[in-house]
């Protein structure tokens, strides 16, 4: 039986993580097939069709799959879903808001983020906010899973020519109305709850420096912290403060730029997934700490990584 | 992740096995209070203290009270705070409820108030010192001045003051110089009081003020003392805060520590007079006080162990994080793998423990008093409540200073370092052996009032209590050496007894000399005690399931107390029994 | 309106897990339990649009052995009216939540499920979604805003790179995000009434609800440990092994 990965877009473009969705999907052998559901999605289909690795797109494209409602694409994808050894879709909003309902509808279980295939009907998936990782056997016929985009590969783009579907069937509850959305907005992120952080120390060595960590911040999505050094010294405001008397701070990616690390800094992002310095001095304790530490002066570095990414 | 987490576990651990809180309420007919409700406050309460008043403390430490044009200005953020605390209903906690209060027992309250006292020390003194107004006015206020006053008080929507201490009448009160002069339907107050506890504010719309003051025709000395509520806003026909009364707060005092609660100088009628209104009878004012005096003085004790425990909280994480000791493989661990490291954890551990089980126990001991079934059993409670009260003041404050030291001790350097905390908790603990009477104001209590004075009966009852303990320890099988230390250390305060009263009438000095040594002995013996019914505890809980690691902990914990802090007491019996000797002998130009 | 809330009983969420030296699950035993954090905002909201005269009642809903009572205690003290507790050995999966609370629901007849998004034990974020399949109800999963507009339902949610309103006719399932609301604290007064409010038990039996397995727990396994940091050469080989080693850009 083949496998069906339904796409995250946004009725223009394929979003990545489908892509990464199909990487764990081709783990598990098999035929992969590609739903795109949305309304004038056409472009998104022929993106989808130049994947490697997809044998068919399917393409529901109609009005009522415009704003992807769980109450609508969920019948859609129970209605042929018991055809598919799996039902994949990336665990971002979309992915999540529709695959439980999708599982409930075909009577299976639903497996949330996972993180590793073992085998066919068995994964591994982070519980208790990633504290424990769990290893789960599905019991059902058909295995209903979201995938962290993260923890796998992405299939290439390019390179592949799948079979593209039409499916006309459409299904409309009728009880939920798409109203608005409000997108895209580009403000830096909130210090204490951004995935990543930009943090500067004494090394920036004025406040207009902190601009070279604002544009690194902006080309990430991240928000600006600093060291109590940096505030002491007036280089910038109280509250960007990270720290035992600040911010405690626990982002996928701390980067400490010029940063020596006393322990009352380390107190407040010691728990941060990925931490990464750069200082020009090879002893300072924030390598200790860093799981990648860049000896390098930052005002060449941070110019250079900015570019690079 | 907040830096102060209610250590419920052990508080449910003493209420449940040392004060058998439910057997209580049962007998004494509080059919809701059971402990799983306990349970649910103490959660509750617990959330609030850690996630609204905690982070508070190092706000009140950096940015303290300051006097603004409308007053007192307190600490940002404490506004807001209170309103949170006095909107959840917590300061009617123990209050009756005809006034709104809930009536819980006083050791739920004592339980519920180390968890606030630990979270935000300073900011928690308002609603403790509220409560003390509560007391004197359900006690001796008139029915008018109960029914205008405490439904405000109990709510929280008015705090309450305690205006006693004046520039030169601090320990001894016959010193107060404050007037009172009749003016029709009131009194028309006049003088200058200090170190006024949250004195004044911008919390709530009102503050009440008890304040001690001399009326004209007043005999000199305590017996002269009256007791008035003075309002900082009159109340109005409807009885809502109206006219600005004479009384307002003219300086604070710069301190070492508890920054966040306003230290205030009070002055009294500057312009037509501070409006008044007697609490009691006229000259009966010190009395209207001590009948508050055993609860405020169990509330600094309070403090002592709640100072403690976040003291030890923080020591306690930083000792598991600072990796500072490098394995022979290279990699380093953390400083709690030192022996002198967990030494001193283990010595904080065990004298909170000790100081909790003494302070619950002692406030369900009140409980029992108002809850006796007939007028002996009352008169033994209050007895206890007496002997109890200057031991959980003296012992478990003077105890805090060390505990506090050592939490400082375990940071090294960075304890030293204010931005650590640490500091924080060692300067914040030490007004806790000075104010509501020093330690050397509870040791003369204790040995006068509470031992000379009934010729040692209820020291007689306590020690002959412990020595059950020490019976039950020797047949108990794995606790012969506890027994053996109990025993020891209940052997030195019968001998510290019988040195006091047989050497008091003899030598005029005696009992001033050997006071806080007598005190320090009997806090070090009542805590071996109760750590050694604790340890009786956890043992039979052990035999039935029951969470191991916690129970565990506990009999290690006491055993670490018996081998290390119990023997304490026979240092202090060699110093009380060389008597007043030495410290009488050197003229006052020899120091 | 009539208000179904559901309130899960976890780890508190100050408490840091430990998995078991069998690797069977983590160390629960002894642990400090709580409301679910999702769970005490669906209670919020719940209890805000009764203050707003919205709802009528609010009954809470718990799955799983008999210490979840004290959740249930909680939320009436946050000001549900009454609670009906699910007995059930330990809590099931979700599939199996959610048939036991189409159950309640069909003796129930709210007008209005709110669940929080997702447990913070298991992480799974599905309970929701699955019952509204299962009453073929519409959902609006993590809200972040709600408002009652000419008998529909307005919900903001919270999706990637912005927020989304739908309109739901009702009946609806709601689930909620963090910036819905700030949960109150539970006043003294009102722990003290909830005692008295009243918690039924219902079996799985009397509701007809099956207790099947759809999944198997194999293992559970501490998160690899931190690797020792290493030093890199270069910012091509920082940004390369942030990519695809540490996989956080």
């Amino acid at each position: 039986m083949a496998i069906l990965v339904i796409a995250e877009h946004d009725n223009r473009t394929l979003k990545g993580a489908t892509l990464n969705t199909l990487g764990a999907a081709a783990l598990l052998g098999g035929e992969v097939h590609l739903l795109v559901a949305g309304r004038s999605c056409g472009a998104v289909a022929a993106q989808a069709a130049a994947i490697p690795g997809v044998s068919k797109v399917l393409v529901a494209d109609a009005a009522v799959y415009e704003h992807q409602l769980a109450e609508n694409l969920a019948r859609l994808v129970a209605g042929f879903g018991k055809a598919y050894s799996h039902l994949l879709a990336p665990a971002g909003s979309a992915g999540k808001n529709l695959m439980p309902r999708v599982a409930a509808l075909l009577d299976v279980a639903q497996l949330s983020d996972i993180v590793g295939v073992v085998s066919p009907n068995t994964f591994r998936r982070p519980i208790y906010a990633g504290n424990a990782i769990a290893t789960v056997q599905s019991l059902d016929p058909v295995v209903v899973a979201t995938v962290r985009a993260s923890a796998f590969d992405p299939l290439p783009a390019e390179g592949g020519s799948a079979a593209v579907e039409s499916l006309d069937a459409t299904h409309d509850a009728g009880t939920s109305r798409f109203v608005g959305e409000e997108l895209a907005k580009s403000d830096r992120p909130e210090l204490g709850s951004a995935r990543i952080v930009v943090s500067g120390g004494r090394g920036l060595g004025s406040g207009e420096n902190f601009a070279l960590l604002e544009t690194l911040a902006d080309k990430l999505g991240a928000a600006v912290g600093a060291s109590r050094a940096a505030v002491d010294a007036g280089f910038v405001a109280n509250d960007m403060q990270v720290g035992q008397t600040g911010k405690i701070v626990a982002p996928e990616l701390y980067i400490a730029v010029g940063i020596s690390g006393a322990i009352q800094h380390l107190a407040g992002m010691k728990d941060s997934k990925v931490i990464v310095a750069i200082n020009k001095d090879p002893e300072a304790p924030i390598f200790q700490v860093a799981d990648y530490g860049l000896v390098a002066d930052l005002f060449e570095a941070v110019p250079e990584l900015e570019k690079a990414l | 992740m907040s830096d102060y987490v209610h250590p419920y576990r052990d508080t449910e651990f003493v209420l449940g096995e040392l004060v058998e809180l439910e057997r209580f309420c049962a007998e004494a007919g509080l059919h809701d209070v059971n402990g799983e409700l306990v349970s649910a406050i103490l959660a509750e309460a617990g959330r609030l203290g850690s996630e609204v008043l905690a982070p508070l403390n190092a706000v009140g430490d950096t940015q303290g009270a300051r006097l603004g044009e409308r007053g007192v200005e307190e600490t940002p953020g404490f506004a807001a705070a209170y309103r949170q605390f006095q909107e959840s209903g917590w300061p009617s906690l123990t209050a009756a409820e005809a006034w709104g209060g809930q009536n819980l027992p006083n050791v739920v309250g004592t339980a519920i108030n180390e968890i606030w006292h630990s979270a935000n020390m300073a900011f928690a003194l308002c609603p403790m010192l509220t409560q003390g107004a509560i007391e004197a006015l359900a006690h001796h206020g008139s029915a008018e001045l109960q029914a205008a006053y405490l439904p405000k008080l109990v709510s929280g929507e008015w705090t309450g003051t305690m205006n006693l201490t004046e520039p030169d009448a601090g320990s001894d009160l016959a010193a107060i110089k404050a007037r009172a002069v009749p003016n029709g339907d009131h009194y028309l107050i006049s003088g200058q009081k200090i170190f006024i506890t949250w004195g004044d504010h911008q919390m709530t719309d009102n503050v009440v003020h008890l304040v001690l003051a001399r009326l004209p025709d007043a005999p000199a000395g305590v017996k002269g003392i009256s007791l008035f509520v003075v309002p900082k806003f009159l109340l109005d026909a409807q009885g809502r805060p109206g006219a600005r009364n004479d009384a307002q707060c003219v300086s604070l005092e710069h301190k070492l520590g508890i920054h966040g609660s306003p230290t205030c100088v009070m002055s009294f009628g500057e312009k037509e007079g501070a409006v008044g209104y007697l609490v009691g009878e006229p000259h009966k004012g010190l009395a209207c006080m001590f009948t508050m005096m055993n609860h405020a003085r169990q509330s600094v004790g309070l403090q002592g162990l709640s100072i403690s425990e976040r003291a030890y909280q923080q020591a306690r994480q930083y000792a598991r994080e600072r990796l500072q000791g490098t394995r022979k493989d290279g990699s380093r661990f953390p400083i709690i793998e030192f022996p002198d490291v967990r030494r001193m954890l283990l010595q904080m551990k065990a004298s909170i423990e000790a100081m909790r089980a003494l302070a619950l126990v002692a406030a369900a001991e009140v409980d029992r008093t108002a809850h006796a079934p007939d007028p002996a059993a009352c008169a033994r409670h209050q007895g206890r409540v007496d002997l109890l009260t200057p031991i959980v003041k003296g012992w478990l404050t003077e105890l805090a200073q060390e505990v506090t030291s050592l939490g400082v001790q375990i940071h090294g350097g960075m304890g030293f370092i204010e931005e650590t905390g640490a500091a924080r908790h060692y300067r914040d603990a030490r007004i806790l052996t000075i104010y509501e009477g020093t330690t050397g104001i509870q040791a003369l209590d204790l040995v006068g009032r509470k031992t000379l004075l009934n010729r040692g009966e209820l020291l007689g009852d306590l020690l002959d209590e412990i020595g059950e303990t020490v019976a039950r320890l020797e047949s108990a099988g794995p606790f012969a050496a506890q027994a053996r230390a109990l025993g020891e250390a209940l052997a030195a305060g019968r001998e510290a007894r019988r040195l006091l009263l047989e050497g008091a009438e003899a030598d005029a000095a005696l009992a001033g000399s050997v006071s806080v040594n007598f005190l320090m002995l009997f806090g070090y013996l009542c805590g071996g005690w109760l750590m050694a019914r604790s340890a009786l505890r956890a043992q039979a809980l052990l035999e039935t399931g029951g969470d191991r690691a916690f129970l565990e902990a506990k009999l290690v914990t006491a055993r670490f107390y018996c081998e290390q802090l119990l023997p304490r007491t026979q240092a202090l019996l060699a110093a009380i029994r060389a008597g007043s000797g030495s410290i009488m002998a050197l003229s006052d130009e020899q120091f | 309106m009539k208000i179904l809330v559901t309130v899960k009983r976890v780890i508190d969420y100050n408490v840091k897990v430990r998995v078991k030296a069998d690797q069977s699950d983590v160390d629960l035993a002894n642990v400090k339990m709580a409301m679910n954090p999702f769970c005490e905002i669906a209670v919020e909201a719940a209890v805000r649009l009764k203050e707003a005269g919205i709802a009528t009642e609010i009954v809470a809903v718990s799955v799983g052995p008999s210490a979840c009572q004290e959740q249930i205690r909680t939320a009436l003290a946050l000001g549900a009216d009454r609670g009906i507790q699910i007995d059930t050995a330990e809590p099931p999966e979700s599939l199996v939540v959610a048939k036991l609370l189409a159950a309640v629901v069909a003796a129930e007849q709210p007008e209005l499920v709110i669940l929080g998004k997702q447990s913070i034990d298991a992480d799974n974020n599905q309970t929701g979604q699955m019952l509204a399949a299962l009453l073929d109800w519409p959902q609006a999963t993590f809200a972040s805003a709600l408002a009652l507009q000419e008998g529909r339902l307005e919900v903001t949610r919270e999706i990637d790179g912005g927020l989304q309103t739908l309109s739901l006719a009702l009946p609806a399932i709601v689930t909620t995000d963090l910036r819905l609301n700030e949960p109150r604290y539970a006043s003294l007064p009102n722990i003290m009434k909830a005692k008295k409010k009243p918690l039924e038990v219902r079996t799985p039996a009397e509701l007809g609800v099956a207790l099947k397995a759809h999944t198997r727990l194999l293992k559970v396994e501490a998160p690899a440990e931190r690797q020792g940091g290493i030093k890199v050469g270069s910012v091509s080989e920082l940004v390369e092994k942030l990519k695809s080693e540490a996989k956080v850009i």
